[in-house]
C-alpha cells in the first residue's frame, strides 16, 4: 500500500511534467529532449531563492518563472532559427539533446556535484485509506489537481486555449482564420515552461534531496507517459503519467528499484505494439 | 439569402503571378480576375496547379512573381492570418477543418477575429444558413461525413462575413447529390447576393453550369478563358474536359 502512495506522488509530479510536454509538442511541433535540464535548473533557482530565506512554497514562483523564461528563450533563439530552416524535425530533436546535455552539466559546473536540499520539512504526516502520505506530498497532489483543472479550463473554455488546439490540429488552416499561430505559439512555450519549472520543483521536493542530474534520466518517464496517453493529447498525458507513476513506484516494492524506469519503457513497449497511437491518440496523431 | 452572411465583394485579381515551392514554379504567367456577385471558376487536369495558384492568393504558398490584389489593396506574400482579417475566406481541398474540437469550437475558431460578443451571433446566422449542424454542435469536426465536414468548412470562413471566398475542389468526396446542392444552392447564392466566389472544380460540367468566366489551367499556365457557352462550344475544352479526351497542355513559349 506504501507503493501505491508513492506511486500517487510519482504520478502526481509526473502527470504536471507531462502535461506540459505535450503540450508543447503538440503546439510548437518540437520534441522537446531539454525538457528535464530546465526542469531541474528551475529547482535550483527555487532552491537558491529558499537559501535566502524565502518559503520554499513561494521560492517556487522563482523556479515557474525560471521555467517559463528558458523555454521561450530556447524556442525563440535555437529551435525556432532550426525550424526557419526547414530542417528534418529530428535535426530539432538532436538540438535538444544537446541543449538537455549542456543544461545538465553546465548547471553542474556551477552548482557542484553535491546533494542539497530545501530547508522545509515533509511535514505532519496523514493517515487515510491504508495511505501514509505527509503535508508536503499532499500539496504537491494538491498542485497536480489544480494544474490539470486549469490545463482543461484553458484548452476547453479560453480563447487562447482552443486557439491553442486549433493550432496544434491545423497550423495552416488557423492562420487562414485569423489566428496569429506565432503568437500561440510563443504563449505555449511559456505556459508549459511554466509547468516544465513547477513540475522541477515538485519533483525535487518529493525526492528531498538533489542534485544537478538527478532529472537526467527523468525524460524517459515523460516520454513513456506521452507516448501511452497518445503523443499530443494533454488528457492522455495526464492518464499516462497515472499508469507511469504507479507502475514504476509497485515494481520498485518487489523487484530492485534502480530498474523502475525499465519498467516504464516496458509499458510504453507493449503499449506501442497494440495501439501504437496511445490511449487517447488518433491514427493521424501518429 | 436570409441572412447576410458575407459582404458585398471585391474584385481579387493576380497579374503577372508566378508561384511555387522552394524558390521553384508551379504555376507562371497568371493573369486572373474575379469580381463581386460572379462566381468565377478555375479548371484543369491534376497536376495543373490549381490549388497551387489559389493557396499563393491566400498567403499559403510563396509568391515568386507578379502580385495579388483585393480592392485596391496589394496583398502579396500577405500572412494567410492578415489575408483573412481583410475579408478573404479561404477553404482548403483538404484539411478544412480541425477533427478534434467540435462544431461549435470550429465555428468559433472561424471568429476569432471577432471580439467576444459578437461570436454567438455569428454562429446563430451560420446555422441559420447551414441547419443541418445546429444538431452536431458538440460532435468532434473529425467524427463527421464529407457533406456535414465541407458545411462546417464553410460554415467556419462565413463566420469573418468575408468579401471574397477562395474555394478549392468543395465538392471533392462529396456525393452527387450533396455536390449540386452546394454548388447550385450555397456557392451560386454567395455570387448572386454580391460576393465574389473563386473556385477550384475537378466537375468541369458543375463549374459550368453555376460559373460567369472559367479559366482553364494546364501545366501551371491559364490556356483557356471565357464565358461557360463559349468553352462549351470550344472543341479543345470539350474534348479536354466534356468529352474525356486528352489533358490540356501549356502553350509552347
Amino acid at each position: 500500500m506504501s507503493s501505491f502512495g508513492f506511486g500517487l506522488i510519482s504520478a502526481a509530479v509526473l502527470a504536471i511534467a507531462t502535461v506540459g510536454f505535450t503540450m508543447q509538442f503538440a503546439v510548437t511541433n518540437v520534441l522537446n529532449l531539454a525538457y528535464g535540464s530546465i526542469m531541474i535548473n528551475s529547482a535550483f533557482v527555487t532552491y537558491y531563492v529558499n537559501e535566502h530565506g524565502v518559503n520554499a512554497w513561494v521560492a517556487l514562483i522563482g523556479g515557474v518563472l525560471t521555467g517559463a523564461i528558458a523555454s521561450w528563450v530556447l524556442n525563440r533563439f535555437v529551435y525556432t532559427p532550426f525550424q526557419k530552416r526547414n530542417l528534418a524535425p529530428i535535426t530539432v530533436v538532436i538540438v535538444s539533446l544537446g541543449i538537455d546535455l549542456m543544461g545538465t552539466f553546465g548547471l553542474q559546473a556551477i552548482v557542484g556535484g553535491g546533494y542539497v536540499s530545501f530547508s522545509q520539512n515533509q511535514g505532519r504526516e496523514f493517515h487515510f485509506a491504508g495511505l501514509l502520505l505527509s503535508s508536503l506530498q499532499l500539496i504537491v497532489i494538491g498542485i497536480c489537481a489544480v494544474v490539470l483543472v486549469g490545463v482543461h479550463g484553458l484548452l476547453k473554455y479560453t480563447r487562447l486555449g482552443k486557439a491553442m488546439r486549433a493550432t496544434s490540429a491545423n497550423k495552416n488552416l488557423a492562420r487562414n482564420s485569423g489566428v496569429k499561430t506565432q503568437f500561440i505559439i510563443s504563449t505555449t512555450w511559456l505556459i508549459s515552461g511554466a509547468l516544465c519549472g513547477l513540475a522541477g520543483t515538485v519533483f525535487a521536493m518529493n525526492a528531498g534531496v538533489f542534485e544537478a542530474t538527478s532529472a537526467q534520466l527523468y525524460i524517459v518517464l515523460l516520454l513513456a507517459a506521452m507516448f501511452l496517453g497518445g503523443p499530443g493529447e494533454p488528457y492522455g498525458a495526464m492518464f499516462g503519467a497515472l499508469i507511469i507513476g504507479l507502475s514504476t513506484e509497485i515494481s520498485a516494492a518487489y523487484i530492485n528499484p534502480d530498474y523502475k524506469d525499465v519498467i516504464a519503457f516496458i509499458a510504453l513497449i507493449v503499449m506501442l505494439m497494440f495501439r501504437p497511437f496511445g490511449i487517447f491518440g488518433s491514427e493521424k496523431t501518429n | 439569402m436570409s441572412v447576410e452572411l458575407s459582404k458585398k465583394g471585391l474584385i481579387l485579381s493576380a497579374t503577372g503571378l508566378a508561384a511555387g515551392y522552394d524558390g521553384r514554379a508551379i504555376v507562371s504567367g497568371i493573369n486572373i480576375e474575379a469580381t463581386p456577385g460572379k462566381v468565377v471558376s478555375i479548371v484543369g487536369p491534376n497536376g495543373s496547379g490549381k490549388s497551387t495558384l489559389l493557396k499563393s492568393l491566400v498567403g499559403v504558398v510563396k509568391v515568386l512573381d507578379g502580385s495579388v490584389k483585393v480592392g485596391e489593396k496589394t496583398i502579396t506574400n500577405m500572412p494567410p492570418e492578415e489575408v483573412a482579417k481583410i475579408g478573404v475566406g479561404y477553404v482548403p481541398q483538404i484539411d478544412d477543418v480541425f477533427p478534434p474540437l467540435s462544431v461549435k469550437e470550429n465555428l468559433e475558431i472561424g471568429g476569432y477575429l471577432l471580439k467576444r460578443n459578437e461570436i454567438h451571433g455569428r454562429i446563430d446566422a451560420v446555422l441559420e444558413f447551414f441547419p443541418k449542424l445546429k444538431v452536431m454542435m458538440s460532435r468532434k469536426a473529425g467524427k463527421l461525413s464529407g457533406g456535414e465536414r465541407k458545411m462546417l468548412a464553410m460554415g467556419r470562413v462565413l463566420m469573418l462575413s468575408p468579401s471574397v471566398l477562395v474555394l478549392d475542389e468543395p465538392t471533392a468526396n462529396l456525393a452527387p447529390i450533396v455536390a449540386t446542392q452546394l454548388l447550385e444552392e450555397y456557392i451560386r447564392g454567395f455570387a448572386d447576393f454580391g460576393s465574389t466566389v473563386l473556385l477550384v472544380e475537378q466537375r468541369a460540367k458543375a463549374a459550368l453550369r453555376i460559373s460567369d468566366h472559367t479559366y482553364v489551367l494546364g501545366g501551371g499556365r491559364v490556356v483557356l478563358e471565357g464565358a461557360p457557352g463559349d468553352l462549351q462550344n470550344n472543341p479543345i475544352f470539350v474534348e479536354s474536359f466534356l468529352g474525356g479526351g486528352a489533358a490540356l497542355r501549356a502553350p509552347k513559349e
